[in-house]
């Protein structure tokens, strides 16, 4: 099952090229991007990258929260900036969507062409398909960048992602343990399995179900989904989460997202449970309503 | 393999086309709401035909379950009972003290891992092992007599009655006589339309994990989880009303105390039409063991709404480990795949669907029906 994690290294392999340009830029990011480097924190950001990731070393300062174990440590709650959940790809803003620059490598997301076909189509229907609108769960990646907040839990064992959003709980296990090897089972989430590499958790997801979107403007994926995060913290209040997605009948090729998330830290800030899915029928309880 | 495909929670959601298709594959299971099953819960259950039978006979006979273990003595109900599917009488009650056992490195008492409640569960809110009113289904098990099975959650009143007043016991009486003919939408439990289970009745509704960081103690249950915050900070504002409420906790001793506002109240506390309004404020005691394998869950409700008097109510709940076999109910978790390594419980994701069939899809056509 973890073989899947070379995939993460075939993506590392193509951006090379980035790092070298990261390295031209100047040598005092050379030096801050020591360790982000090693965990892929750097070769990121669209084409041609060097602005991108000569800015994300740079970011890269600062005293991180630690566990007692001495692992960088993500409690917290958190939530993107980005307009990612509207549409990944660089877009202009539309009456449902303000615009964004986008998160995806290389701007286009690589459909086959059936799968470029069915993404239009979902996006025609983005205001009654999008399964967010009957409040399923988001699914993985999505529910990280979903313009909601979520809180991290962490224990060496695991790492513990509470979505605010239908108030859904994903486990990340950190204990070494594998992917079932029962693998039909299928997740809303995915499986998660993570591994420390240097500062940076690296988690492999598989056993998806198809069920979910990766955006409102219709982006899709089906049970095949494999998703490799690398989750890094930049400074006290800042992760820089990456995902390479790969689904061989949907995409030509892996592609990677690249966001930024950020700390809640207003005073007395809490996740709100939100059981959306209950708001076409909870009138009728406790006592219907004369 | 996966234990928890049984329960209705990793189903795939169905509404629309694909509920209809899966009404031609709907088979009652004995006790619980009728659920659609796919495929690949068919699966599922062809492979462990155990536990499949050993969810049905939880959910729909607690009373012959108990029955075959017998009455409890005050002796063997302090051990839990080891593996299997067991239902208590009554075990004697936990003694609120000092907490002598292992702690987290915060200070807390290290109380997380795998629990579930010990009579009965959520048909029947003051009768635990007496089955759902009104059941027109032949069970094919007598109920045994009422002094043979588990006491009321009820513990106070004596009586183990809630203090209903007139109202409000007509309208319990109402949900329960409409639970089998359900032709209004508030005749269908929520929680069979995946709604969570709430409080207290995600405690007798399958089994729970509590895992504990500093500041927090976090129920993951079946259907919904729970935030404690154990911070001292005030409860959210009036103006937001929550399914779970609003939970505001600290650790006294051995008991974990906990302050809950914000209920909308909702989630019914049983199969048995028994309800609190939105103005009902609850104070919860979680009283460990010390050898942490029970704890009392102990909660004083107020409402002074539908109740002429505050109520408490008293769940016994055991340990699950990995040395327990999934059974489908109060224990769900498989061995994680860590070969050669120790032996780990895989808390897989437990994501509720829209179980909309049964009981639920009943009283929504009879609904539409009744329109046209």
């Amino acid at each position: 099952m973890m073989s899947h994690l070379g995939s993460a290294s075939r993506c590392a392999t193509r951006w090379r090229g980035l790092l070298v340009a990261a390295i031209l830029v100047s040598p005092a990011v050379l030096a801050e991007t020591g360790t982000a480097a090693g965990n892929g924190a750097a070769g990121t950001g669209t084409q041609p990258g060097i602005v991108k990731s000569a800015h994300n070393a740079g970011l890269k300062s600062g005293k991180i929260p630690r566990s007692a174990d001495g692992r960088p440590d993500f409690s917290g709650i958190w939530q993107t900036t980005s307009a990612a959940d509207y549409d990944l790809e660089p877009h202009s803003g539309r009456k449902d969507a303000p615009p964004g620059i986008g998160i995806v490598e290389g701007g286009v997301i690589p459909y086959t062409p059936e799968a470029l076909a069915t993404k239009h189509k979902n996006f025609e229907a983005r205001a009654e398909d999008d399964p967010r609108l009957k409040c399923w769960t988001l699914g993985t990646p999505r529910g990280i960048y979903y313009p909601e907040p979520f809180q991290i839990f962490q224990r060496p064992q695991d790492v513990t992602v509470f979505f605010e959003f239908g108030h859904s709980v994903r486990t990340i296990h950190t204990d070494g343990t594998l992917h079932p090897i029962d693998n039909d089972q299928e997740f809303w989430l995915g499986d998660s399995r993570g591994h420390w590499e240097g500062d940076t958790l690296v988690v492999d997801v598989t056993d998806f179900n198809d069920q979910t979107w990766l955006s409102r403007a219709g982006d899709f994926h089906d049970e095949a989904l494999h998703v490799v995060e690398r989750w890094t913290l930049i400074d006290a209040n800042t992760i820089d989460y990456q995902a390479t997605l790969e689904d061989p009948k949907i995409y030509s090729k892996p592609w990677k997202i690249e966001v930024f998330l950020y700390r809640h830290r207003e005073p007395n800030f809490e996740l709100i449970e939100n059981y959306c899915y209950t708001l076409d029928y909870d009138k009728y309880y406790p006592v219907p309503k004369e | 393999m996966n234990s928890i495909i049984l329960s209705h929670m990793v189903l795939p959601r169905m509404t629309g086309p694909l509920l209809a298709a899966s009404m031609a594959v709907t088979i009652p299971i004995v006790g619980h709401a009728q659920q659609t099953r796919t495929a690949s819960a068919s699966v599922t259950a062809a492979q462990a035909p155990s536990a499949a039978s050993a969810a049905q006979a939880t959910a729909g006979a607690p009373q012959s379950l108990a029955a075959a273990q017998g009455p409890a003595t005050a002796a063997t109900a302090a051990q839990p009972p080891q593996g299997g599917l067991h239902f208590e009488m009554n075990p004697p009650p936990i003694a609120p003290g000092p907490w002598t056992g292992k702690r987290l490195p915060d200070g807390q008492p290290d109380v997380g891992g795998d629990w579930s409640n010990t009579a009965g569960n959520h048909n029947n809110f003051t009768d635990p092992q007496g089955g759902i009113p009104n059941d027109p289904q032949d069970r094919g098990r007598p109920v045994k007599p009422r002094a043979s099975r588990a006491q009321s959650r009820v513990s106070d009143p004596p009586d183990g009655e809630l203090p209903y007043l007139p109202w409000a016991r007509a309208k319990q009486l109402e949900f329960q006589n409409g639970f089998f003919n359900n032709t209004k939408p508030e005749y269908i439990e929520p929680l069979a339309r995946c709604a969570p289970a709430g409080v207290p009745k995600s405690f007798y509704w399958h089994g729970y994990e509590i895992r504990q960081y500093p500041g927090y103690v976090v129920f993951l249950f079946n259907s919904g989880s729970r935030i404690i915050h154990l911070d001292n900070q005030q409860h959210l504002p009036a103006a937001i009303s929550l399914w779970q409420g609003d939970s505001r906790g600290h650790w006294e001793g051995n008991t974990l105390v906990v302050d809950v506002s914000n209920l909308n109240s909702k989630a019914r506390l049983g199969r048995t039409g028994d309800f609190t309004t939105e103005n009902v404020h609850v104070v919860e005691r979680y009283i460990f063991d010390n050898g942490n394998k029970r704890y009392d869950y102990v909660a004083t409700f107020t409402d002074p709404t539908a109740f002429s008097r505050p109520f408490t109510v008293t769940i016994p709940a055991r340990r699950w480990t990995v040395d327990d076999k999934p059974n489908g109910w109060h224990y769900e978790v498989p061995l994680a795949n860590n070969p050669g390594k120790e032996r780990i419980g895989d808390h897989l994701e437990r994501i509720c669907v829209e179980n909309n069939g049964g009981f639920g899809r009943v009283a929504v056509q009879n609904n539409a029906q009744n329109k046209k």
